[in-house]
């Protein structure tokens, strides 16, 4: 296994993103006011409120749990939330803070997750994990919905060391291909009458950009013909309420828009094994050109047909050209366009995609 | 200006020989400075009959606190600081240490001293204990163990950390000797390259003048023990320079104490 040499996603901010999941009103970081600055804005957007009991120095020599308990008092008297998440940070768990006794003590246990993680224990879904164990304690997922996710999250680790950005040492940034250019490619190809393969690949709720490709494609479709299926992870019927809605948001803008989904591969949390069976569709059939949408490293068919891969984020990008892929788009900050979205948002390939069309009619 | 760390073992009488020596420092005339880094604050008890405020507890609502506000004169004159912490099983002690030290050489004018003791809680089981000698706030370390075998082998922890971090140690302070347990001692002593400074005996003294809060030396200047404590201090006082020491893998550790070994 490689050393890991670059910043790579922290388990803290994984706990916050599964508690958001979970539709907890409030997330309190317990650790300094700097620590998870960027994630906790993030999610803001998204309709969490985020706290911290901003350690300093004095609590971090004297212990912060009466800090933590006076924030949590205040929270909850103020906003009188449902669910709260309480999530520790590298330099409250350094110091062997106790975030679940102060919970206990002020009568909020259930209604609060509990989070003991910090960003040293290594792959980032370790947060999310804990988060689940915590809320299947608390009987908001059932064991076997646990389980599945559980399951999933190891995939998505063991995807991300075997073909992810974890399987590098040095990885460089790289800006992919031209937008303009590969737009050109998958015109010209449907143009041309190959056979294409649009699949949807996608993490929770990146899917509102990346399911993008699919509205461009089917407009391309509608102006000139060609044979285009559709393959997605967009089961409406797996996953937490919350990305379950995600999915169905999605289906019913595509319905609106005339479009079906051919294969359903599975639900959003699942691309690390619905890329998989995305795998045989495609080669089970006379596919050309695949476009695969979101985290197309789960889904191996470079080399096999033609590939256009959409990724977000620069190391992903240069990851998957790597890997063989034939064209790669990064979406820029795909995660921060779609946080706070409920609707399919225009992507770059696909803004790219929609001039070309334009000047053609 | 010279300076020391007081290191051994938990309970082994660092704060008992920090205080003493600091008092026998001073009635050779030189000018000393007492810097406890336990958070039970007890090391300068001893110079000044009481406890004094710690520079941590100060600083929780003073950022800024003035030298004269948590440095504190004992008998004969002798500056005291204690550097505090947490309340036993919170926060961390370690960094309070960092902290309170880094405050302590950034405000006071070291130059001031002649001789700077530092008594800190335990073994260097971590970084914030090891503060005080990596950052070569103290020049060297003192080691304070007795003829058992766990002060030993918490002496030897020591020398490992220092020979991590790569700091001196002056010597060895043999404390509360025993008639057979000399030559464990002597052996440890040549294992790990470090001298024998001194050997303390067990004395009833030294316990009548701790329950008295003040040093033996003071309460007892013509006694015996207080001659050894005093010509051990001034054996200190010329040390010229430590040395890094060894530390022993615990099959060695334990050979120390067969007997025909
Ligand atoms: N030579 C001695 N003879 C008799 N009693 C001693 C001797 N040295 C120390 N003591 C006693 O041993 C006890 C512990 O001493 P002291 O508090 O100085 O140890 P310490 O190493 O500073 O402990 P801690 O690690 O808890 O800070 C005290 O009661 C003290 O009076
Ligand atoms: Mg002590």
């Amino acid at each position: 296994m490689s050393v890991i040499i670059h910043p790579r996603p922290s388990p803290i901010a994984a706990a916050m993103y599964m508690l958001r999941d979970l539709d907890v009103d409030v997330i309190i970081l317990h650790g300094p006011s700097g620590c998870c600055f960027g994630p906790a804005r993030l999610l803001e957007k998204d309709g969490v409120k985020v706290f911290t009991t901003a350690l300093s120095e004095n609590e971090l020599i004297f212990g912060g749990e009466k800090r933590l308990r006076n924030i949590l008092k205040k929270i909850n008297e103020l906003f009188k939330p449902k669910l709260i998440g309480v999530v520790g940070t590298c330099a409250s768990m350094i110091i062997g803070e106790n975030i679940k006794r102060v919970v206990e003590e002020l009568n909020l246990a259930n209604k609060t997750i509990c989070c003991n993680v910090h960003s040293g224990l290594g792959d980032n879904t370790i947060g999310a994990i804990e988060v689940l164990k915590e809320a299947m304690n608390l009987g908001i997922i059932s064991k076997e919905e646990f389980e599945r996710q559980k399951y999933m999250l190891e995939m998505a680790t063991l995807l991300e060391k075997t073909r992810g950005t974890a399987r590098l040492e040095y990885i460089p940034n790289s800006p992919g291909d031209n937008p303009k250019k590969v737009a050109y490619e998958i015109i010209n190809d449907i143009r041309n009458n190959k056979e294409v393969a649009c699949i949807l690949n996608a993490k929770k709720e990146t899917a509102f950009l990346f399911a993008d490709i699919i509205i461009v494609l089917n407009e391309i479709k509608k102006k000139i013909g060609g044979k285009i299926k559709f393959i997605a992870n967009l089961d409406p019927n797996i996953g937490l309420p919350r990305i379950r809605n995600y999915s169905k948001i999605i289906l019913e803008e595509l319905n609106r828009r005339g479009i079906n989904i051919d294969f359903i591969t599975g639900g959003l949390d699942e691309y690390p094994i619905a890329g998989e069976k995305a795998k045989e569709i495609v080669l089970n059939s006379s596919t050309e050109l695949a476009i695969i949408a979101g985290i197309p490293h789960a889904v191996a068919i470079e080399g096999k047909v033609k590939t256009i891969a959409i990724t977000s984020g620069s190391r992903a990008t240069s990851n998957l050209k790597s890997l063989g892929y034939d064209y790669v788009v990064n979406e820029y900050g795909a995660h921060r366009v779609t946080l706070g979205k409920k609707y399919i948002h225009r992507s770059i390939l696909g803004n790219a995609i929609r001039k070309i069309m334009r000047d053609i009619s | 200006m010279r300076s020391i760390a007081i290191y051994g073992k938990g309970g082994i009488g660092k704060s008992t020989l920090a205080s003493n020596i600091a008092y026998a420092l001073s009635k050779f005339g030189l000018k000393v400075l007492l810097i406890g880094c336990d958070p039970k604050s007890d090391s300068t008890i001893n110079i000044i009959g009481k406890h004094i405020p710690s520079l941590l507890d100060i600083m929780k609502t003073n950022k800024n606190p003035s030298i004269d506000m948590f440095l504190f004169k004992g008998s004969n004159n002798i500056s005291c600081i204690e550097i505090g912490g947490p309340e036993p099983g919170i926060g961390c002690a370690g960094r309070g240490i960092i902290v309170g030290v880094n405050y302590i050489f950034k405000n006071l004018n070291i130059n001031d001293y002649d001789f700077i003791i530092f008594d800190v809680p335990a073994d260097i089981v971590c970084g914030g204990l090891a503060i005080v000698v990596k950052e070569k706030y103290a020049e060297g370390v003192i080691i304070v163990t007795s003829d058992d075998f766990m002060s030993i082998y918490a002496a030897n922890n020591i020398c490992r950390g220092l020979n991590t971090i790569r700091v001196n140690a002056f010597g060895i302070l043999y404390n509360k000797s025993t008639k057979n347990g000399i030559k464990y001692v002597e052996k440890f002593s040549r294992k790990v390259n470090l001298p024998i400074i001194g050997i303390i005996p067990y004395s009833e003294e030294i316990i009548s003048a701790n329950k008295m809060m003040k040093t033996v030396i003071e309460v007892y200047p013509n006694s015996n023990i207080s001659n050894i404590i005093k010509s051990i201090s001034l054996s200190i006082l010329n040390i010229k320079e430590g040395r890094i020491p060894n530390w022993l893998s615990i099959n060695e550790l334990e050979e120390i104490f067969y007997e025909n070994s």
